[in-house]
């Protein structure tokens, strides 16, 4: 199963130079951390995805000695090593870049990776089921949704979200922490559990 | 004799195409040619070997194994050649080994060095470079570097010249020294499987015809060709077809020994090729 994460690694070598590149250039022009470290692990584990998707790299993979459990099941495990190594990076170029001045660094370190924890949740099995090109459609549909929310429903709404997140940061209660990372945890599982199940009825 | 594969009373219905009760086996240590028309069924039936692909019902089975519970140790000893491309564009086929080869437990570096070399394939370089033919024996070196002992190819041969595909021929022909490797490949590119078959499995309309051993075909299969006033109502129930000219009637039958002695002198007798089997048999049904 790791080889199955590395090969996600190896497919993106050459575009992994960029990544750090864009991560750098966004901190020195002060792009929050937590949107930087959620944009591009979700970025980073579905390139892979739709890589493997794009070729007949699926037929590959299932043709050799892998369980379709653990084709889906490395990209449920990658997903959780990349976002790990893409917040190390983006506090250790934080840290060069601007010095340490973050009191709250474990707090936003768990925002970021809850955050991607729920996208991937709802992402993977949707482009398992779907094919990821039709969630470019429905990623469409969102933003349009979006628009409308902030300009007509809702237009406070970056308010709403950054009190949202400074409230999250700001929390006290251990138990508020503990019921957040309860529900996501299952949530994923819950996601992981789902993506299993329809890869294994796929034809290939 | 032993089989390597062995699929029983195999359903799988799709959209507009079905197989029913389908079985075949393979034969362990022959190369099996694997033939049929455009959707006849041959590449489902390779997906189901694959386990690419699985049956509504009906069991599937590989080295005595099934894919429930043996998966890996199936795979492990299968090598593929698909006649699309399987794998990653921008690659080399230098990062392609280094994804491939954790995944099998007994890869053997210096096997693939060697087939490398021998089929003359450039390691630093993309496989979008890649013509179809250097594909199909990249595919090949792997199935190769891991002593594959069944190799399991989809027309290996379709789109390549004529060059490459007696390239082809030759290796599997030197593989098959190997008394142990089973190779099964699909094409329809009929020719190919004179030089190199020991069994040939026919398969119609998700149905199968046949599995024989070649010679056999020919002792059994023959074209008859005679006058158009031979053929009554009786005589054509001899035939799988017939096709009818102005000048008389050609047509095949799976039973040679008796149009002989039914028809005796007044008929010719040939021996038909796969492509005549083929044709007849399509248009017998």
């Amino acid at each position: 199963m790791v080889n199955l994460i590395l090969k996600d690694i190896i497919i993106q070598k050459n575009t992994i130079i960029f990544y750090i590149a864009t991560i750098i250039l966004y901190l020195l022009v002060d792009v929050s951390p937590i949107f930087l470290g959620v944009l591009y692990s979700v970025v980073f584990i579905m390139t892979a995805f739709s890589t493997d998707e794009k070729g007949n790299a699926n037929i590959l993979l299932n043709s050799l000695p892998y369980t379709r459990k653990e084709v889906v099941s490395s990209k449920y495990m990658g997903a959780l090593l990349f976002t790990s190594v893409i917040i190390f990076i983006i506090y250790l170029g934080d840290f060069f870049l601007n010095g340490m001045g973050e009191v709250f660094l474990w707090r936003e370190i768990l925002l970021i990776m809850g955050l991607v924890m729920v996208t991937i949740s709802f992402i993977l099995p949707i482009s398992y089921k779907f094919k990821s090109k039709h969630l470019l459609m429905i990623l469409v549909a969102l933003v349009g949704l979006y628009l409308v929310t902030i300009t007509i429903l809702i237009p406070n709404l970056h308010d709403i979200l950054r009190e949202f997140v400074q409230n999250f940061l700001a929390l006290q209660e251990t138990q508020m922490y503990f019921v957040a990372i309860l529900t996501t945890v299952i949530l994923y599982i819950g996601s992981w559990l789902l993506s299993i199940r329809i890869y294994e009825r796929k034809a290939f | 004799m032993e089989n390597v594969i062995e699929l029983q009373h195999i359903h799988k219905s799709f959209k507009g195409f079905e197989i029913k009760d389908f079985s075949i086996n393979v034969k362990k240590g022959f190369v099996t040619g694997f033939i049929g028309g455009n959707g006849a069924g041959k590449s489902t039936t390779i997906k189901l070997i694959m386990n690419l692909l699985k049956q509504d019902s009906g069991t599937v089975s590989v080295f005595g194994m099934d894919y429930k519970k043996h998966e890996k140790d199936i795979k492990e000893r299968i090598g593929f050649v698909y006649d699309e491309n399987i794998f990653y564009e921008n690659l080399t086929l230098k990062d392609m080994k280094r994804i491939i080869k954790p995944a099998y437990k007994n890869w053997d570096d210096t096997a693939f060095q060697r087939y490398v070399n021998e089929f003359e394939l450039p390691l630093n370089k993309s496989m979008k470079t890649f013509s179809k033919g250097m594909k199909m024996k990249a595919s090949l070196a792997i199935a190769l570097a891991h002593h594959a002992e069944l190799i399991i190819m989809d027309e290996p041969t379709a789109g390549l010249d004529p060059i490459f595909r007696r390239e082809l021929l030759n290796i599997l022909h030197e593989l098959m020294q190997n008394e142990d490797r089973t190779i099964f490949f699909s094409t329809h590119i009929t020719t190919d499987l004179d030089r190199i078959a020991d069994y040939i499995t026919f398969v119609h309309n998700g149905e199968h015809i046949f599995t024989k051993e070649f010679y056999k075909i020919e002792e059994e299969y023959a074209i008859v060709k005679g006058t158009l006033d031979l053929l009554d109502r009786e005589t054509e129930q001899e035939f799988i077809s017939i096709r009818k000219t102005n000048t008389g009637f050609e047509a095949l039958t799976a039973d040679k020994n008796r149009v002989i002695n039914i028809f005796g002198d007044t008929v010719i007798v040939e021996k038909p090729t796969l492509e005549d089997i083929m044709y007849y048999t399509k248009k017998g049904r």
